[in-house]
């Protein structure tokens, strides 16, 4: 535990201000092969011509790959723990997102592979289209996805995430005070400064080189082998060097595609997106809409808190899922509320399939709870920080589903704001430590909820 | 026509409108300039030309016939860092690194045109510049290190808020 | 790698003049800072491009009150310049951009649904400069409010300008350099005491204010009358509301910038 409250010099630092860091797009393969793709230029419709013929014929044109090459072109992110598959790795009868891949290239430059791509001859009948996550959870809005305008696949056949804790309309019924809000995070793209990348060699023993970006290698590997339907050891993932992913590169972008080119082609592949096409086509950090309401004392308990929450997974699910059981085990903050009705439902929409970023599912719902905070306080004429430092998580205090906290920080990282911005406290605030509610300091509606720490 | 690359003499095939970033990286394997956005707006790219900082991602090479061009492998190798690279290092200035060629580049510049610690006037400097990684302050803080003059002993790093100076390989 | 046939390296004007002909079929690289990034993606591809880096138009001179700025001066080169032209210079793009921008480019750069980059149109419409162009029927010289209206198929050479007794330039903050300017005012005041206003992100390129002009002894009139004399638009820096209430500030601004100045 050498390492834990020191200063550890970085082990790549010194690669990094020599130029000596090896990054994907600096591995030297000779006779590689750019990729492009052909996206979708609409955010919904049906394609009903696709003729690669002219692209095929092209000289330097090395491979064209559509949906009808793909061993198994469906296959979810979240397949291998039994989830079906939504999204299909090329488009083939339908797009539902601007960007989404409907052919790649392999030719033997940047611009033939362009021109490639350019040539290929495809027609679109256009659809409507949503671009709202509330009004896509509309009943009468289009219908834009097999599965319906919602995620049904979790658990128990549920059709969202949900969480019942204690007894919400008791809560309600005690409140001096609801407090209502609507909090709706807008999409943020994670840009990194190196776009998605990969370059891919077959080799001469049948197996597949792979030189990848990924934030998730062995997943990234899984996603490969399931969708060429090969077995693990017929690839080999060289990674470790991320030029930046914060979460954008957990989703296997590039990898699959550059594949399939390498082995159809016989030949090296590299794709490289454009910053263009980082910014339009990768998935980026979801749009929220989050509603809630909490029921309060006057003296700034918090009893209970109702919540909706719609998660914009854009057009396919990808690990949204994830993402919105997350966000539901962390939606009261790092604070305790007794009684919880929560609905978290992962919505599509005909926007870029969304996904991690930093804290995924976690920093919407703690941005809406912080903010929520300070208008209760507001509202009730307390100072924000008593209201969080009542509310705050002790030991022996539940998560909301059901985690006993052991060791929660909040108090003492409210104290230490405090200090930090010179916010005077009152001494029962100031010397408040994450032990147990005190029975002076718990209110009676509490008592009966939280119930004797002890027991514990 | 001919490009000086960190003291080397090259005859330069590419066509000329090729990029500078590219004739570096494809043709000549000069691999520490970064493509980050191919647009100027980022700045993982920029290399010295003749002294002064540019974004090689926007110079038609067929401009610079004769030039002189300094990139990260043109500063000091692993045991020879030049200050500049042994204050990014001391300060963890770069985190996944891929911006800190280009901004090595800009702060050499800056330096040596007479540069000082002052923060606004490092930040004036650099402020094309993207790192996602960093937040900022610890590039700012090795640039006016180095411009200050510091030396550094790359066993220790710089201090922190709340951890003090210590190397985790002591034992 | 660019695919491109013919490319021009004139290493004077007048190969320059020689080389752009009419200008029909050529693609002019200044700085390139707009026309490379084009290129390289594959956005344009010219069959024949005309690079000015060697073509000598890159000269600054002051020649007692009269400014003449080359077309492929870079604009590093006039951040010291008085106002409006300096500090609007300055607030372009970072010092890399600044040292690879080119006035003419920045003049000639695309209007449009574009954010608008031509951000020294507004500054030197403000000191009346007259710039020199080539192209078909030779070389011109005409006011620049003239030139802005047609630019298409001319190579600038250089503008030339008297030095106003004051200057000033007001513009919306830029949150970081990679911004463009979202709406910004120059003002010139000459010394027979005329003044001159000017907007850059007001329009789809920069554009005189007369009505505020006429108004300027009066700066919250002006600021009120210049709403007459834009069409603001929608983009992606800023609604046409936002422009609308940002112009009648950014004039009272320049306008008491000049007086004090
Ligand atoms: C990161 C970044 C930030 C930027 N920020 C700003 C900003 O804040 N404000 C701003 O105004 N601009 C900004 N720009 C845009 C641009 O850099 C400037 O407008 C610049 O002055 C354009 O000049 P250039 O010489 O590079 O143009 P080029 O790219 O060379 O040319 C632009 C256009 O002008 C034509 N052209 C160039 N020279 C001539 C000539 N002599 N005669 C006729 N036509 C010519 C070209 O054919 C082309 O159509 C920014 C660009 C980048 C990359
Ligand atoms: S790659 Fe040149 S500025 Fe981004
Ligand atoms: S260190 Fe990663 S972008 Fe700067």
């Amino acid at each position: 535990m050498k390492a834990v409250g020191a200063r550890v010099p970085r082990y790549d630092g010194v690669a990094h201000v020599t130029g000596r860091t090896v990054f994907v797009e600096d591995v030297e393969i000779p006779g590689v092969a750019w990729v492009k793709a052909l996206r979708s230029p609409h955010h919904h419709a049906t394609i009903t011509k696709l003729d690669t013929r002219p692209a095929e014929q092209m000289k330097g044109v090395r491979a064209v790959v559509t949906a009808a090459d793909v061993p198994l072109n469906v296959y979810g992110h979240l397949s291998a723990l039994g989830i079906p598959g939504d999204e299909p790795l090329l488009a083939d009868a339908e797009v539902r997102y601007l960007g989404q891949p409907i052919a790649v290239v392999a030719a033997d430059d940047e611009q033939t592979a362009q021109a490639a791509v350019d040539a290929i001859e495809i027609e679109f009948e256009e659809r409507p289209a949503l671009f709202d996550v509330r009004k896509a959870f509309d009943p009468d809005a289009p219908q834009i996805h097999q599965w319906g305008n919602w995620y049904p696949h979790f658990e128990a056949g549920m059709d969202r995430r949900q969480i019942r804790k204690g007894d919400i309309d008791a809560a309600f019924a005690q409140a001096d005070v609801i407090v209502q809000g609507v909090y709706r995070p807008a999409a943020i793209e994670q840009l990194p400064l190196e776009t998605q990348v990969c370059q891919v060699v077959p080799e001469a023993n049948g197996r597949l080189t792979i030189y990848s970006c990924t934030q998730a290698l062995y997943f990234s590997m899984g996603v490969v082998a399931a969708h060429l339907q090969q077995p693990l050891n017929k690839f080999k993932f060289v990674g470790g060097t991320v030029g930046g992913g914060f979460g954008g590169k957990v989703d296997t972008a590039t990898e699959t595609l550059c594949s399939l080119l390498a082995l159809k082609s016989g030949r090296p592949t590299k794709w490289r997106w454009t910053r263009e096409e980082e910014f339009l086509c990768s998935s980026t950090r979801a749009p929220w809409h989050m509603e809630m309401a909490d029921a309060v004392t006057k003296d700034g308990w918090i009893l209970g808190r109702r919540m909706i929450t719609l998660h914009d997974s854009g057009a396919y699910a990808r690990f949204s899922p994830y993402g919105v059981t997350k966000h539901a085990f962390h939606h009261t903050g790092a604070y305790t509320i007794p009684n919880l009705h929560f609905d978290g439902w992962c919505v599509f929409t005909n926007r870029t399939p969304t996904s991690a970023m930093r804290g995924f599912g976690v920093t919407s719902v703690s941005f809406a709870t912080e903010t929520h905070l300070s208008r209760i306080a507001e509202e009730l004429g307390i100072d924000p920080f008593e209201l969080r430092l009542k509310n705050a998580n002790r030991i022996g205090d539940t998560s909301p589903n059901g985690v006993v906290y052991t060791d929660p920080s909040t108090v003492p990282t409210i104290l230490a704001i405090a200090d930090h911005l010179g916010h005077e406290l009152p001494a029962d605030y100031r010397t408040m430590t994450s032990e147990p509610r005190s029975d002076g300091l718990l209110p009676e509606h509490l008592v009966a909820q939280v119930g004797n720490p002890e027991d514990h | 026509m001919n490009l000086n690359v960190n003291g080397r003499t090259h005859e330069i095939e590419s066509p000329p409108l090729t990029t500078l970033l590219d004739v570096l990286r494809e043709e000549l394997g000069v691999h520490s300039p970064k493509v980050g956005c191919e647009q100027g707006g980022c700045g993982a790219c920029t290399v010295l030309v003749d002294g002064a900082p540019r974004r090689s991602c926007l110079l038609p090479v067929a401009a610079l016939d004769g030039a002189e061009i300094t990139t990260v492998e043109g500063l000091g190798a692993a045991e020879h860092l030049e200050p500049v690279q042994a204050a990014f290092v001391h300060h963890y200035a770069a985190q996944c690194g891929f911006c800190t060629s280009g901004l090595l580049m800009a702060a050499t510049a800056y330096i040596a045109n007479g540069g000082t610690d002052d923060r606004e006037a490092i930040a004036e400097a650099l402020g094309g510049h993207v790192c996602r990684c960093t937040g900022y302050v610890k590039i700012v803080d090795a640039v006016a290190a180095a411009a200050r003059g510091d030396e550094f002993d790359l066993s220790v790093t710089a201090a922190g808020l709340f951890t003090t100076t210590m190397s985790g390989g002591a034992a | 790698m660019p695919a491109v046939t013919d490319v021009l390296l004139p290493a004077s004007p007048d190969e320059a003049v020689a080389a752009f002909g009419d200008g029909s079929g050529v693609t002019v690289i200044g700085g390139g800072t707009i026309v490379m990034p084009d290129i390289t993606a594959g956005r344009i591809r010219p069959a024949r491009t005309l690079l000015l880096a060697r073509a000598g138009l890159a000269g600054i001179t002051h020649e007692g009150s009269t400014v003449t700025l080359g077309a492929m001066a870079p604009l590093q080169g006039l951040v010291d310049l008085p106002a409006p032209v300096g500090p609007c210079a300055g607030n372009v793009a970072d010092l890399e951009i600044r040292l690879q921008a080119t006035v003419g480019g920045n003049l000639c750069s695309g209007e449009g649904a574009e954010a608008p980059r031509g951000d020294l149109q507004g500054p030197l419409l403000a000191v009346g400069a007259q710039i020199r162009s080539a192209g078909s029927g030779g070389i011109t010289t005409e006011p620049l409010e003239d030139f802005l209206g047609h630019r298409r198929g001319r190579l600038v050479l250089d503008l030339t300008y008297e030095e106003p007794a004051a200057g000033a330039f007001a513009a919306v903050d830029r949150p970081h350099t990679h911004a463009y300017t979202t709406l910004a005012v120059s003002a010139a005041r000459t010394s027979d005491g005329t003044i001159r206003l000017a907007a850059t992100g007001a329009g789809w390129w920069g554009i005189r204010l007369p009505s505020a002009e006429a108004a300027a002894a009066d700066p919250a009139a002006a600021g009120a009358a210049a709403l007459k004399d834009v069409k603001l638009h929608d983009d992606a820096l800023a609604s046409a509301w936002y422009r609308e209430q940002a112009l009648p500030v950014l004039v009272r601004r320049a306008l008491a910038r000049l007086e004090e100045s």
